[in-house]
């Protein structure tokens, strides 16, 4: 059983938490753009129609009271594309089945694909295959932004692969035409196990209207072409033809009922109770400056059920906080730092990960690193040895392993925590969170060194002034490309969260890898003893 | 006891309960008081009724109409002789004044508590009643006797009122305005008595049209004594049934008072009667007293009488029966505060007093008052018995404490499952002319708005909205196997909270709430009022609604919920009702509601196998506006149906000829329900 230390009415507690909000504050202002990012006179335009944004069709089709876990809420952010890059992609309850849903938003260049749109949707995919979710579709999308068509058309093929893969795997694809899904588009309908049309909305073609004329000289009305109708009577597209909006969402839900999903994980097995800290405390426990240290025990203590947790080799590597515990009933494995990565660290991690293993128990990765320990001592201790250890078990894991940033996520310390590139099934992160090969301040000294050095070498006097000045831009610029909202505009996770949300998010997160079988790995790399 | 009695008294040690429902109940209750065995029966259809619970020992009578079951003298009397029994009380209504079977228990040996079966054939019959009255110096005003077809008496002072000799209920009674009618309405009283109860005797007496019902306790005893236990006044009634009863009467005058008690206690002692009976009185404006009936048996409305005398008159019956003297004297008893009560029924009084059948939900009702029920959770109200589910009673100092009682119990009363006439109880209870008292048997028709039933005020019904919404979502989130952890409507990019809207019904109106909430932190923020729509231009409307602020603690059904920092107490219970949803149920101290959450999605199957539109809510056919044969094109209105008080225009989804249509102006409709057959194959 975890006891906090923490003193939740001290000013320097009171002093990090409104630091912690202004951070979140920043974050929040950018989600509540999200909705209506495509601009008001679109988005009333659209209301017009009688049609409803994307995030309010999801409302209709989502169990009442239910939760909805948006992923990569603020893709585009910081890009020329726009924050959420046209579309909305996230896990939710239908019909008592968790299903992953993306939707188009049809207010933003007609629903059409950019470059940050593929990435987005193909890091969906992934989730939607890792984690076996059925996946509805609400589609209604003017096909590739074209202009944008180079960073687009080549690699945005394998959304249709995926499709059918997933289908191959025996995960349900359904598909609503809300509108137009044209071209390439139109095998998103063709790829899906199941597709729904709304009448006089839904239209799907390979070449539209002008295309038609110009092509063959045929002279024909897009209804005709491939509307909703025609598809559902005569080609055979639309497997169900829906009176209107409210109707598909309808005829969607009937269709996950009807799937009757199976979960394949074993599901909650402790009791879910809640941790003896208020989760409200949760903002105030990790340093809204990831440079001042803090422990992350003080994050458990708020995350675990009932607060309990069976702290694994509390004596040794000590920078490294392993032990068992469960969120939400689901057992977990949680490993996270209180700072940098030593020898210790990285064997008793890989000893852990093995462990965890063993039981078939899912890792949640905390990540409060500034990287692995540098300098002759370190070196001579074999830190590179036992840093392979650490990569080698986390790269062969088969459990799942979820990532929560909670402060830095430096160097190679990203690597040997499960970053990104490790293939985890969830990164959420804070809005503190920094990631980047190091911290500004230290990549900004060390390029300063080297250019003293390559100064000295070629017998060339430093200009002290301009070299500061470099050193303040580089900083500057560092800082600013490891921020949170810079790494979630990049996709490099899959959205920050408010901190005290996190015992949820990280439930809904277990709950979703619980859809695919839960198994652990009995086979690693060679050790590097 | 006198030794010269002829009587010897013999302690009852069990008695057979020849009833069912509260009546049973009540008199098991003082019977196990009293250390007396209890024997029920029951009727197939009671099988798992209450009143058979309540008994050591219950008989199994087979059947389920009245006739087939309660009924049944052989039967009741062989139950009571099998299973050991000394004494049978009959209740009321069934056997309770059949002289048959007073003389049928009798004659088995074991003793029939109520009056002999002398006495119940001769007050039983009203010509003979009235004659003894007469006799006895009851005041009365005179009758005629009259056979259909016979010669009719002249000169009568109109109006009269035709009444059957063995009537009752109302029935085999006619009001006759004008001589000239006189001969049908005795013609028809007549047979329909003789249908009802195998008499076709008639009389005619004179109408006081807006007279009080007033009536007395009298209580005999097989050595001669009668007493009275004063008056109850029961003149709020609908069709001639009691609604509400009282005691004593408000504002009675004095010498009017000892005239009833006085007459009803002279007639008692002028049959030597024994037992409990009631002599009925209707009471003219000026005072003139008319002479009705005499009950011989214990009434619905008996309770009264007991909390204003403190006496247990099933207690006092049975001592009779056992062959005791009465245990008080006149001048012992002492008359205590006022008592009401009403009679909670399974009827709709908005609709007609239209009968209401089902099962009970939930019924429980405040120990405050005193309540005598026959039902609980999972009883099944039927159309075989008669629809009294419970009696309330308020006993205070002064009337209008017991009124204010009686108001604030029926509100925060939990009844569901059916219909019931409580609300309509409350209003008559809190209206004006009735709190005044002196009410007469007219009241309730120059009343109507009262049927209409009370509502809560608006800070209550916010109350409610918000108990119901928060219950619903709290089961909604139990009901997620998944993520039940999470807040409710849990999300990461708010873009709104979670909107329902619900139509509320309250006995004739049904309102239409909406209500957005969402979960913030340990409490909730909650709008009320309709969210903002798109305009013809696509914009959405302004949002004038304000949002408050929401705390809310449930212990399971109960629910404390602090709007603005005000909080009420609403207990919310959910009744699933039939497979079309769940009806939720709220009731706090300001009363009750009834609560649909309206469908989120409309079945358009019908719709789109080309048969034709359905309807998209349960509402009423106000306007039809094509036929068979016509030819419509596509988006012609065909109907109009109104559904929570708006108007929904239903249109041809493309060009077709109408084939039937289903409904007429004024059908109800239910969702879904194919309204016109169209034939869309041969529109062109």
């Amino acid at each position: 059983m975890l006891r906090s230390r923490l003193d939740v009415r001290s000013e320097e507690y009171l002093a990090n938490r409104a630091a912690m909000e202004g951070l979140w504050a920043t974050v929040a202002d950018e989600l509540a753009r999200v909705e209506t990012i495509g601009g008001q006179r679109y988005v009333d335009r659209h209301r017009q129609r009688g049609k409803m944004l994307a995030r309010e069709r999801i409302e209709q089709l989502v169990d009442p009271d239910t939760p909805f876990l948006e992923i990569s809420p603020l893709a585009g952010w910081g890009s020329e594309f726009p924050i959420g890059a046209g579309m909305v992609c996230g896990i939710g309850i239908v019909e008592g089945t968790e299903v992953a849903i993306s939707a188009t938003d049809m207010t933003y260049r007609g629903g059409s694909s950019n470059p940050r749109t593929v990435d987005k949707s193909a890091r969906f995919a992934e989730i939607v295959e890792q984690n076996r979710l059925p996946w509805i579709t609400l589609n209604e999308s003017a096909g590739a932004d074209l202009p944008h068509q180079a960073d687009i058309f080549v690699r945005g093929g394998a959304s249709f692969r995926n499709q059918t893969r997933l289908s191959k795997l025996g995960i349900p694809t359904i598909t609503l035409g809300f509108g137009p899904a044209t071209a390439g588009g139109a095998y998103t309908p063709g790829m899906s196990d199941y597709t729904v049309f709304v009448k006089g909305r839904g239209t799907a073609y390979l070449g539209g209207p002008p295309l038609v004329k110009m092509a063959i000289d045929e002279i024909v009305d897009e209804e005709t072409l491939g509307g909703a109708e025609m598809h559902a009577r005569v080609s055979g597209l639309s497997d169900y033809l829906a009176v209107d909006e409210m109707d598909a969402l309808r005829i969607a839900r009937e269709i996950v009922a009807h799937l009757r999903w199976r979960k394949l994980g074993p599901g909650p097995s402790e009791p879910a109770d809640e941790p003896l800290y208020p989760v409200d405390e949760l903002i105030g426990c990790a340093s809204a400056d990831v440079r001042v240290p803090f422990d992350i025990r003080e994050v458990y203590a708020r995350l675990l059920d009932g607060s309990r947790f069976e702290e694994f080799k509390p004596l040794y590597g000590e920078k490294l906080v392993c032990g068992w515990g469960s969120v939400c009933g689901f057992p977990v494995g949680f490993i996270g730092n209180n700072g940098i990565l030593f020898s210790e660290e990285s064997a008793k991690g890989a000893q852990f990960i093995q462990l965890c293993n063993r039981t078939n128990t899912p890792l949640v990765f905390l990540h409060n690193i500034t990287g692995f320990m540098v300098g002759s001592k370190a070196e001579r201790g074999g830190i590179i040895r036992n840093g392979a250890k650490l990569i080698n078990a986390v790269s062969n894991s088969s459990v799942p392993h979820i990532v929560l940033m909670v402060g830095a996520s430096y160097g190679a310390g990203n690597y040997g925590m499960a970053g990104r590139a490790y293939d985890p099934r969830f990164v959420f992160t804070w809005p503190n969170h920094k990631i980047a090969v190091m911290g500004g301040r230290q990549l900004a000294g060390v390029m300063d060194i080297v250019a003293r050095n390559a100064a000295a070498g070629r017998g060339i006097e430093v200009d002290e002034d301009q070299l500061n000045a470099q050193k303040d831009a580089l900083e500057a610029q560092i800082e600013s490309e490891s921020s949170a909202l810079y790494a979630t505009g990049r996709l490099w996770d899959d959205g920050i969260i408010h901190p005290n949300d996190s015992r949820w998010v990280l439930g809904m997160a277990l709950s979703a890898v619980h859809t695919a079988e839960v198994r652990g790995a009995t086979e690693y790399g060679v050790w590097r003893h | 006891m006198d030794p010269t009695d002829t009587v010897p008294a013999t302690p009852i040690r069990r008695l057979l309960v020849a009833n069912r429902g509260e009546i049973a109940v009540r008199i098991a209750r003082t019977a196990r008081r009293l250390g007396i065995g209890t024997v029920g029966i029951y009727s197939d259809a009671d099988r798992a009724a209450l009143h058979v619970d309540v008994m050591d020992v219950a008989v199994a009578l087979g059947g389920s109409t009245p006739a087939e079951s309660y009924l049944r003298i052989d039967a009741v009397v062989d139950a009571a002789v099998r299973t050991g029994c000394d004494a049978v009380h009959p209740g009321y209504g069934f056997l309770a004044e059949n002289a048959d079977a007073a003389r049928a228990v009798e004659a088995a040996g074991l003793r029939w508590v109520g009056p002999t079966p002398e006495q119940i054939t001769l007050l039983g019959d009203k010509i003979a009643a009235k004659r003894t009255a007469g006799a006895a110096g009851v005041p009365t005003t005179p009758i005629h006797e009259v056979t259909p077809g016979g010669p009719l008496p002249s000169n009568l002072a109109m109006p009269v009122l035709v009444k059957a000799a063995a009537g009752g209920g109302g029935r085999g009674m006619r009001v006759v305005t004008s001589a000239d009618d006189l001969a049908s309405a005795v013609e028809s009283a007549s047979r329909e008595a003789a249908g009802a109860f195998g008499d076709p005797t008639v009389f005619i007496e004179a109408y006081i049209e807006n007279g009080r019902h007033i009536e007395v306790q009298i209580m005999g005893d097989a050595h001669g004594s009668v007493i009275h236990l004063g008056e109850r006044d029961c003149s709020v009634q609908r069709r001639n049934q009691k609604v509400i009863e009282e005691s004593p009467a408000p504002g009675l005058d004095g010498a009017v008072r000892r005239a009833l008690h006085d007459g009803a206690v002279a007639l008692a002692r002028h049959v030597g009667y024994r037992g409990a009976g009631t002599v009925e009185f209707l009471v003219a404006d000026d005072g003139t007293i008319t002479f009705l009936e005499v009950n011989t048996r214990l009434q619905v409305e008996h309770p009264v009488t007991e909390a204003v005398t403190g006496l247990d008159l099933v207690e006092m019956q049975l001592a009779v029966a056992e062959g005791r003297p009465l245990p008080v004297a006149q001048d012992d008893v002492r008359f205590s505060g006022h008592a009401v009560e009403v009679r909670i029924v399974a009827e709709d009084p908005a609709s007609g007093w239209l009968p209401s059948t089902g099962t009970i939900t939930g019924f429980s009702i405040d120990d405050t008052v005193r309540c005598d029920s026959g039902v609980r959770p999972g009883s099944v109200i039927s159309v075989d018995y008669d629809s009294l589910l419970a009696k309330v009673i308020a006993h205070a100092p002064e009337r209008h404490g017991a009124l204010a009682r009686l108001a604030a119990a029926l509100r925060s009363a939990d009844i569901g499952g059916v219909r019931t006439d409580a609300d309509a109880l409350i209003a008559i209870v809190t209206e004006p002319d009735f709190v005044a008292g002196g009410v007469d048997t007219g009241y309730l028709g120059r009343h109507p708005a009262v049927l209409d039933g009370d509502r809560p005020h608006a800070d209550a019904m916010a109350a409610h909205l918000v108990a119901v919404s928060l219950a619903r979502a709290t089961a909604n989130r139990s009901a997620d196997r998944h993520w039940g952890f999470a807040p409710a409507g849990w999300r990461n990019v708010a873009t709104r909270g979670q909107r329902v809207t619900w139509s509320e019904t309250a006995g004739p109106h049904t309102v239409e709430h909406r209500i957005e909430y969402r979960r913030s932190g340990d409490s909730w923020q909650v709008t009320l009022g309709d969210w903002p729509e798109p305009g013809p231009d696509g914009a959405l409307g302004d949002d004038t609604r304000t949002t408050c602020t929401v705390r809310a603690t449930s212990d399971g059904e109960t629910w404390s919920v602090e709007i603005d920092g005000t909080r009420q107490r609403v207990r919310v219970v959910a009744e699933h009702e039939t497979s079309a949803g769940v009806t939720w149920r709220a009731t706090s101290a300001a009363g009750r509601t009834r609560w649909r959450e309206h469908p989120r999605f409309v079945d358009h199957d019908a719709e789109m196998a080309g048969s034709g539109p359905v309807a998209p809510l349960p509402g009423t056919v106000i306007a039809v506006a094509v036929s068979a044969g016509d030819r419509v094109e596509a988006n012609q209105v065909l109907m109009v149906i109104e559904a929570m008080k708006m108007e929904h225009r239903i249109t041809a989804p493309a060009d077709a000829v109408v084939g039937t249509v289903r409904f007429a102006v004024g059908d109800r409709v239910d969702m879904g329900d194919l309204l016109v057959e169209l034939d869309t194959s041969t529109s062109d």
